[in-house]
């Protein structure tokens, strides 16, 4: 992973995400409250957890774009990113799958993928040449790591819960990140499901080297898969730190992980 | 290739025409060809970007004028004026579609009708340079184009390859990224698609081709007028996608047969053509919701689908009755 450096030189050794004093307020409600968090370039899978509307998603959302920040600043490899559009934050290396399933449910799985490959190739502006004679190999090939080859054909909008989260990682690994977000990429799935795509994540981390930083509510997950925590709580970071240390605080399991964890 | 071999046939079929039947059906058929390639172009923002534009007959307009304009005040050779139609409907498409594409859903609808009364309006009242609500006449075709078989092979021609550039654009990288923001927007944006340039880039191709098709009315025509650029005229293609469907490439093709064809037909013998064009619109829209290629293609599918479908006595090797 560590040479697999771009958009500039990372000016902070190893850090890949910098995040500082972010703020967001909806109407009245602070939705993230001076949110400060660094990423280790490699790191695997640092959890944000938290209760439902703890700010998890709206903390993807304002890292990626999706809403513009109040006040704060992001940092990706040492380039300030705070309130950049989507596509700029997306083409720089980061990529996100969201909470509900966000595919193209009228075209197949390959066209799915595809589309992904062909933006970070650049080729998207090619107009007369047939898309079906290009970055076939790719598409098959992240097919292949998905576990998704047997569905290519198939429209992806009669996928499975579960097979249509995968196809969003596919779509977001096409895009071919160094950081990537994932909201609660187990959710609607089945155990054997989870596993499958858990274990595909890891894999990610460890033979790919990408950067992964995920929500999750499976405690399971969280905890069998996420080498540090962060706690969320009405926006703010109420814990931080390597999943015991974490299970261990008293303030998480009050408001989070309830008496038996 | 062997898909598009009925293709083959209809443009064969086409060049046949002229011996088959008379200088009536082949001003029909020329109609038919124009007002396709305007649909086709309208929708490449409707059936593949996923927008309505209630304005496309500005770029059309434009176009004709540019023809026109040119073949009246100077002696500029048909080709080349068709191809300044194109660049002038471009460059219109460009300025008015920075500002439409910001917006989407019924907004982008009616900034895009309301830019097309604009242009309208301009012409209207531009009295001396583009005649008012005279309009420009003695739009003459150079003579061996003067015939009205001449003028269809040769606008069999242009269309023929301006839909096959169109057609090229559809199935390419651009194409499916149009696919793709009209299927979902926020998931383009993020794997990184500037969404409002592209679809600044589609639009100004869909305006290129509507100011072609807008440049072969004026010399088939004789003479244009203002009512090209207004907003019954960018009802038409709307018909037209309806009729034919917008999910396929030629389904407004096929719109502009069924709706060219009719009017030519029903004018004929009543006056009543709009109220014809009503009950067909409403025919379609409730019973034929995707258009008569849409309808084509799902019965084909289900027909493919029976012929795979097992006997009966097939299922009793898997349990089912």
């Amino acid at each position: 992973m560590n040479t697999r450096i771009r958009g500039g030189l990372d000016m902070e050794g190893n850090v890949i995400l910098r995040v500082q004093n972010l703020c967001k307020t909806f109407g009245g409600v602070k939705a993230t409250n001076n949110v400060n968090f660094e990423m280790m370039r490699g790191e695997l899978s640092a959890a944000i957890i938290g209760p439902n509307g703890a700010g998890k998603s709206t903390f993807f959302n304002l890292l990626t774009g999706y809403h513009a920040v109040d006040s704060g600043e992001v940092f990706f490899l040492g380039k300030n990113i705070t309130n950049w559009p989507p596509h700029k934050i997306t083409r720089l290396g980061i990529a996100r799958a969201f909470q509900v399933s966000n595919i193209y449910p009228k075209l197949t799985t390959y066209e799915n993928v595809r589309q992904a490959i062909l933006t970070q190739q650049k080729r998207t502006l090619i107009f007369f040449t047939p898309a079906n004679r290009l970055a076939k190999e790719e598409t098959l090939e992240l097919l292949e790591i998905s576990g998704l080859s047997r569905y290519a054909n198939t429209v992806a909008g009669i996928l499975s819960q579960g097979d249509k989260k995968r196809l969003e990682l596919a779509i977001a690994l096409g895009s071919k990140p160094e950081l990537l977000f994932l909201d609660e990429p187990t959710a609607g799935m089945s155990g054997e499901e989870t596993y499958e795509t858990m274990e595909l994540v890891k894999r990610l981390n460890q033979e790919m080297g990408l950067t992964i930083l995920f929500t999750e509510h499976d405690m399971s997950v969280v905890f069998g898969y996420a080498r540090r925590l962060i706690v969320l709580h009405q926006g703010t970071v109420i814990a931080e730190g390597i999943p015991e240390e974490v299970r261990a605080n008293e303030e998480v399991q009050r408001v989070y992980l309830g008496e038996e964890a | 290739m062997k898909k598009y071999g009925w293709l083959g046939l209809i443009f064969v079929s086409a060049l046949l025409l002229p011996l088959l039947v008379g200088e009536f059906w082949i001003h029909v058929a020329v109609e038919i060809l124009i007002l396709g390639l305007f649909a086709v172009s309208f929708n490449m923002i409707f059936g593949y970007m996923g927008q309505l534009s209630f304005g496309h007959a500005a770029y059309y307009g434009v176009g004709a004028y540019a023809t026109g304009l040119l073949m009246v005040k100077t002696s500029v050779p048909l080709p080349i004026c068709l191809a300044a139609s194109m660049i002038f409907a471009g460059l219109c498409a460009l300025i008015l579609g920075y500002f439409c594409v910001r917006l989407t859903g019924i907004y982008f609808a009616i900034l895009t009708l309301a830019f097309g009364q604009l242009t309208y309006y301009i012409i209207f009242q531009w009295y001396s340079f583009t005649g008012g609500d005279d309009g420009l006449q003695g739009i003459i075709p150079p003579d061996l184009l003067f015939s009205a078989n001449a003028y269809y092979y040769f606008t069999l021609i242009i269309v023929t390859g301006a839909l096959f550039v169109m057609w090229l654009i559809s199935k390419s990288p651009f194409g499916y990224t149009m696919q793709a923001i009209r299927e979902n927007e926020e998931r383009t944006r993020f794997i990184g698609i500037n969404v409002r340039r592209y679809m600044l880039i589609n639009f100004v191709i869909a305006g290129m081709f509507a100011g072609l098709a807008g440049g072969l009315w004026g010399p088939f025509n004789r003479s244009i007028a203002p009512d090209l650029c207004n907003w019954q005229q960018s009802g038409i293609p709307v018909f037209m996608t309806v009729i034919g469907g917008p999910l396929s490439f030629l389904g407004p093709m096929v719109g502009s047969v069924i709706y060219t064809f009719l009017m030519a037909f029903v004018t004929g013998f009543t006056e009543y053509w709009p109220l014809t064009i009503g009950l067909v619109i409403i025919f379609v829209v409730l019973y034929v919701p995707g258009g008569v290629l849409g309808l084509i293609a799902e019965r084909v599918k289900v027909f493919r689908s029976k012929a795979l479908e097992p006997a009966p006595d097939e299922y009793s090797d898997t349990g089912r009755s």
